[in-house]
């Protein structure tokens, strides 16, 4: 079992984490979220990530606005809302308390 | 040479090759399945469906207006499964069929996805009132097939016509551009819906008929034909009865035996094992060809085949179903029931044991599941099995 199969789970379970973080950035849509995860070990496809912005959008967590694009129909472009950045903060901190337990954890 | 299929794909049409077609069809079902539950399915469809012809318009220049079936399996492969959310599908096996009630927060905004789905009657590409036509576009299956199993169940059990009519009557008429599309629960012309009505012949039948007097016409003699047979197979149905009474012994004061609560429910029970059988044998001959993956000896065409399945399971079905009529007959005074009532209960009794069976499986039996969730795709596949045999022909 390579370490990328032992990891599916907990990366799919990160994803939320990833897809909030990128969105804070700037106003994207999704072909920009999925090149910027691309370049990492996160990436995925849109059949993953439509679902899942629906949900996020669901729970209040981003918005989108339509914006015309250059080439073809408009597109949708997602930001975080105040809750979206409330729990971005919230998960930041929660990481930096887990990636702390891991590196401490058994040295002296 | 291939065939091409032109296709609306967020409001852009793109010609594919057919087996491309085919693919992005199966995709687009298979999404749709999956997402079943999700309140805001619609618009995550609409939003691939988007994705998608984007992916499409990188592929073509002036040059190239085609997508290849080639092309639409890289495109899709890129696409990648859609998944459903690790939250929704645990409440979405948990509420089962009530598709879009669970929206209360998100209809309460401008959004246009958890819309509830209603049935209606639908008038356009109708036969007769639309009862078939709205119970396809409510449970997502071709009308078609609607129609069929009507015919179906009026030859086997008569009681299709009494249901038929009974709904006409109560099933309110979509009239409204809202109704309509609460029929079949799209708030919008999907690329899935577009395909629907182009696979089911819909735009084909309105051409057949070039004018209101050819229309009624037909119309008129498709009626006058099912009366007749309504009345032979009563006819049939009353002799049927007739040459059992003698065998039974003679009348009972009311509800006197008391074998006849035993018996009941269990001719109930093996008649609906029986119907699920005979379903499942059904719909494995309509969509692969083959009954259980057994293929049916060479020279008989599938029509032969299905006519004879269904001579098969009446052949075993025929003296259950004489069995309880005269149950009936006796267990509730006899001739103070008239035949059509008897009918009527009997297919409603069937029917519910068949329904208890049903759903018995889906709850215990997790391939039974999966079954019932691949239901619309078989569907779709035995209306084009048919609709190539009927053109082939």
């Amino acid at each position: 079992m390579s370490l990328d199969e032992k990891f599916f789970a907990i990366k799919k379970g990160l994803l939320e984490f990833l897809v909030l973080k990128i969105v804070a950035g700037e106003k994207v849509y999704v072909a920009d979220i999925l090149r910027q995860l691309s370049e990492t070990e996160f990436s995925t496809q849109e059949g993953t990530l439509y679902p899942l912005l629906s949900k996020m959008r669901r729970e209040g967590l981003v918005d989108y606005e339509w914006k015309e694009s250059d080439a073809g129909p408009p597109r949708k472009y997602y930001e975080l809302t105040a809750k979206g950045r409330e729990h971005l903060r919230e998960t930041l901190d929660y990481w930096g308390k887990i990636s702390g337990t891991v590196k401490n954890l058994g040295q002296k | 040479m291939n065939k091409v299929i032109t296709i609306n794909l967020g409001g852009t049409a793109y010609q594919l090759e057919e087996g491309g077609f085919d693919a992005l069809r199966a995709y687009l079902d298979t999404a749709a399945a999956r997402l079943q539950g999700n309140p805001d399915r619609d618009e995550i469809i609409s939003d691939i469906e988007q994705a998608i012809g984007e992916k499409f318009r990188a592929l073509l220049n002036s040059y190239k207006t085609v997508v290849t079936a080639k092309e639409v399996s890289a495109v899709l492969a890129d696409m990648g499964p859609i998944e459903a959310e690790p939250g929704a599908t645990a409440g979405a096996a948990a509420t089962g069929t009530g598709t879009g009630s669970a929206a209360p927060e998100s209809g309460a905004t401008h959004q246009p996805g958890g819309r509830p789905k209603r049935l209606y009657r639908v008038y356009e590409g109708a036969m007769i009132s639309g009862v078939c036509n709205g119970i396809g576009a409510y449970a997502n299956i071709d009308p078609t097939l609607v129609r069929l199993a009507f015919v179906v169940l009026t030859i086997f059990w008569g009681a299709g016509i009494a249901v038929y009519f009974a709904m006409a009557i109560i099933v309110p008429s979509a009239r409204s551009p809202e109704e309509k599309a609460a029929a079949s629960g799209a708030a919008r012309f999907t690329a899935q819906e577009f395909i629907r009505r182009a696979r089911a012949g819909y735009y084909d039948a309105m051409k057949s008929f070039p004018d209101r007097h050819a229309r009624r016409e037909w119309k008129r003699r498709f009626k006058q034909e099912m009366r007749g047979w309504r009345t032979a197979f009563r006819q049939e149905a009353s002799q049927g009865a007739a040459s059992f009474r003698p065998h039974w012994p003679p009348p009972w004061t009311p509800g006197a035996h008391p074998g006849l609560g035993v018996a009941l429910p269990l001719f109930s029970l093996l008649h609906g094992t029986l119907t699920i059988i005979w379903l499942c044998a059904l719909i494995s001959l309509l969509a692969t060809g083959a009954l259980f993956g057994l293929p049916l000896p060479s020279g008989i065409p599938v029509w032969v085949g299905l006519i004879l399945l269904m001579f098969v399971f009446g052949f075993f079905a025929w003296p259950l179903k004489m069995a309880r009529r005269a149950v009936y007959y006796h267990g509730f005074g006899g001739p103070g029931w008239t035949w059509p009532f008897i009918f009527v209960v009997d297919a409603l009794v069937w029917l519910a044991f068949a329904a208890v069976l049903i759903w018995l499986a889906r709850h215990y039996l997790p391939q039974a599941r999966e079954a019932v969730h691949h239901l619309p795709a078989v569907f779709h596949e035995a209306a084009d099995n048919v609709r190539d045999w009927w053109n082939k022909k």
